[in-house]
């Protein structure tokens, strides 16, 4: 998902992970057995308690997913994204490894659809290419990443369909090779 | 309930890791709690009167043979109000303009009925429209009360002059004749002669019968001074001022205590700690279908209920430690705690409740905090005005938690009979704080924008 600076992407994918409501239409994402899919939702700014540890945070939304051994997962997340484990709250940490943990809180639960809002602003190339890396495995796991950004490269990587945003409304969507076609990847070059 | 226990557990770890901020918090209310105390005792307690003084009356006043330094004699009785002299027609201008209470205006030929004790002088007393008019007026009949014992003990002592006059003997003036009398001690002593002298046995039969007489009448007149001081005031009333609480450990004083910092520290916290959920930009992660708008707001209005809980059984057991220490007429009633638990679950719940509609409606912690401290101190205040002082101010009272905290604390800790009381106030707090959390529950959608 593409777009200039207040194209409406970031509202949109918070409508997509239902913390908004949409003012009309609605949002389905049924992975085909009849349940709601699971959805892992990555907002620009960290969404964590500031004062809480990045572990407190994880274990605190393991528990509020129902995740049934919340210990054990945050232990997984902190090794898997590298997250600093000293107690410090996450206020404390640097930006990059605030976004991690963002990250990893989404993941808690296993989604079948991640959404990531311009996920990289933040992070380094290693912590870019980690995080890329895990929500391939979310994709491996016949899931779907729908990410918001502003880097024609990370669209170009790591996207199979492109949608373009311009004032709240969609004015492309189509493959990466129909996207590079037209004259919408010009004007984003 | 799940999502309840958890995020009420992380709200309570947030909170103890601000120790300064919940000091600060527990400390400021209190202190105020006893400046608001000091200035309700010492201010209104003394509503400012204007003393007209048309009759002019003179430095000193001799009333039945004492003589009164008038300004001295006002200095002294105007113990309840204060009285300041000015003219009638500044008097009537500070009246009008709510400079004074109260206008107590001497008319002309007031000392002249007074000195001569035929026909009762009058005051006249005019006061302002309003709830404070009926109090001005009883402080005034105190004042009227208090001048009228000083004259009452003036007269009584002149008529006991001329009656130890009339036992001692001596020289004495009554309506302008002077006169020299012999006194019934020394009347005594003249029959005792006359009886042992005398050879007429009628003469001294009659002597003994008036020496008889003389000293059933020394008696008689011996305890004329407690029999005119009891007809003059039947009741007395003793003042013993050692026999109350200490007004710093006083039962009102610990209600409004425990009712301040629960009122400050419950708004404010439930407040911020709604509108936090939105700046660490967790709320719209919550809503996804973690926990329902709803049960955040049951949250915050629980943790005010558990704070209010916390501080305010540590703040009675201060209380009641001082009270035990300081052997504090009439102690602590410890028995009545549990009752007081009740009511600070009860006052923190509807405090929270309150406070949590101010976080939805100020979406963003910092301006929560500026609004629930703008609005939990005028409604605070306005829970001061006593009941009949101003009408409408009472009835906004009633629409906040505060004074209905303040009078099940004050019923539950020292009420001979309080369950009348106790289930009003509950009924108050309960039914304050279904529909305060209603409201923000309808507010807190504007957090997710």
């Amino acid at each position: 998902m593409i777009g200039p600076n207040g194209a409406g992407k970031s509202p949109l994918l918070s409508i997509l992970a239902g913390a908004l409501e949409p003012t009309e239409g609605q949002v389905t994402a049924a992975p085909g057995n009849g349940r709601h899919a699971r959805v892992g939702w990555v907002p620009q700014r960290p969404a964590q308690y500031a004062r809480l540890s990045p572990r407190e945070n994880l274990d605190l939304f393991a528990r509020l997913e129902g995740i049934q051994d919340p210990s054990e997962t945050s232990d997984r997340f902190i090794g898997l994204l590298e997250l600093p484990d000293d107690g410090r709250p996450s206020a404390a940490l640097s930006v990059g490894n605030q976004q991690r943990l963002n990250l990893a809180i989404a993941l808690l639960g296993r989604p079948e659809v991640l959404l990531l809002d311009e996920p990289t602003a933040s992070l380094d190339p290693r912590q870019r290419r980690r995080l890329w890396d895990v929500a391939a495995q979310v994709r491996e796991r016949g899931g779907a990443v729908v990410f918001a950004t502003q880097n024609l490269e990370e669209v170009e990587h790591f996207a199979s369909r492109v949608v373009v945003l311009l004032d709240g409304s969609v004015v492309f969507d189509g493959s990466l090779s129909e996207f590079q076609q037209s004259p919408e990847a010009d004007v984003f070059a | 309930m799940k999502a309840i226990r958890l995020l009420l557990a992380k709200d309570l770890r947030i909170l103890g890791r601000s120790p300064a901020l919940l000091a600060a918090l527990v400390l400021y209310p209190l202190v105020f709690a006893v400046l608001v105390g000091l200035v309700v005792r010492y201010a209104s307690d003394r509503p400012r009167v204007a003393f007209v003084d048309l009759d002019r009356l003179p430095e000193t006043l001799t009333v039945g043979g004492q003589s009164f330094n008038v300004k001295q004699v006002i200095s002294e009785v105007q113990g309840s109000v204060d009285l300041v002299p000015m003219e009638e027609e500044e008097a009537e201008r500070q009246l009008a303009t709510g400079g004074v209470v109260a206008e107590i205006v001497v008319p002309p030929g007031f000392s002249s009925k007074l000195r001569g004790m035929v026909e009762s002088p009058q005051l006249v007393l005019k006061t302002a429209q309003g709830g404070l008019s009926g109090r001005v007026e009883q402080q005034t009949q105190a004042l009227v009360y208090e001048l009228n014992r000083r004259l009452q003990d003036a007269y009584i002592d002149a008529n006991l002059e001329y009656v130890t006059l009339i036992l001692e003997g001596g020289e004495g003036s009554f309506l302008g004749n002077e006169f020299d009398i012999v006194g019934l001690e020394q009347a005594e002593v003249m029959l005792a002669e006359i009886e042992q002298t005398s050879d007429n046995p009628e003469i001294v039969d009659r002597a003994r019968e008036l020496v008889t007489f003389v000293r059933e009448a020394q008696l008689a007149l011996g305890a004329s001074g407690d029999s005119l001081r009891a007809t003059a005031n039947p009741i007395e009333l003793e003042v013993d001022t050692g026999a109350g609480r200490t007004w710093l450990l006083s039962a009102q004083l610990q209600a409004y205590a425990l009712g301040l910092t629960l009122a400050f520290i419950c708004v404010l916290l439930a407040a911020a700690a709604l509108a936090a959920e939105r700046d660490e930009n967790v709320i719209g992660r919550l809503a996804r279908g973690l926990v329902r708008l709803g049960d955040l707001v049951v949250v915050k209005v629980l943790l005010a209920g558990v704070v209010a809980v916390g501080l305010g059984f540590a703040i009675a057991l201060l209380f009641g430690l001082l009270a035990e220490i300081l052997d504090v007429t009439g102690g602590e009633p410890w028995e009545r705690l549990p009752l007081l638990v009740l009511g600070l679950a009860l006052a923190g719940v509807a405090f929270g409740a309150f406070g949590t509609l101010v976080g939805a409606l100020a979406r963003e912690s910092r301006t929560a905090v500026l609004v629930a401290f703008l609005a939990a101190l005028p409604l605070v205040l306005i829970g001061l005005v006593p009941e009949g002082a101003a009408q409408a101010a009472w009835w906004v009272a009633q629409a906040f938690p505060f004074s209905h905290a303040v009078d099940f604390f004050q019923a539950a800790l020292y009420d001979t009979d309080p369950w009348t009381t106790l289930l009003r106030e509950t009924a108050w707090l309960l039914g304050l704080a279904l529909a305060f959390g209603a409201a923000a529950r309808l507010a807190v959608r504007r957090l997710l924008v």
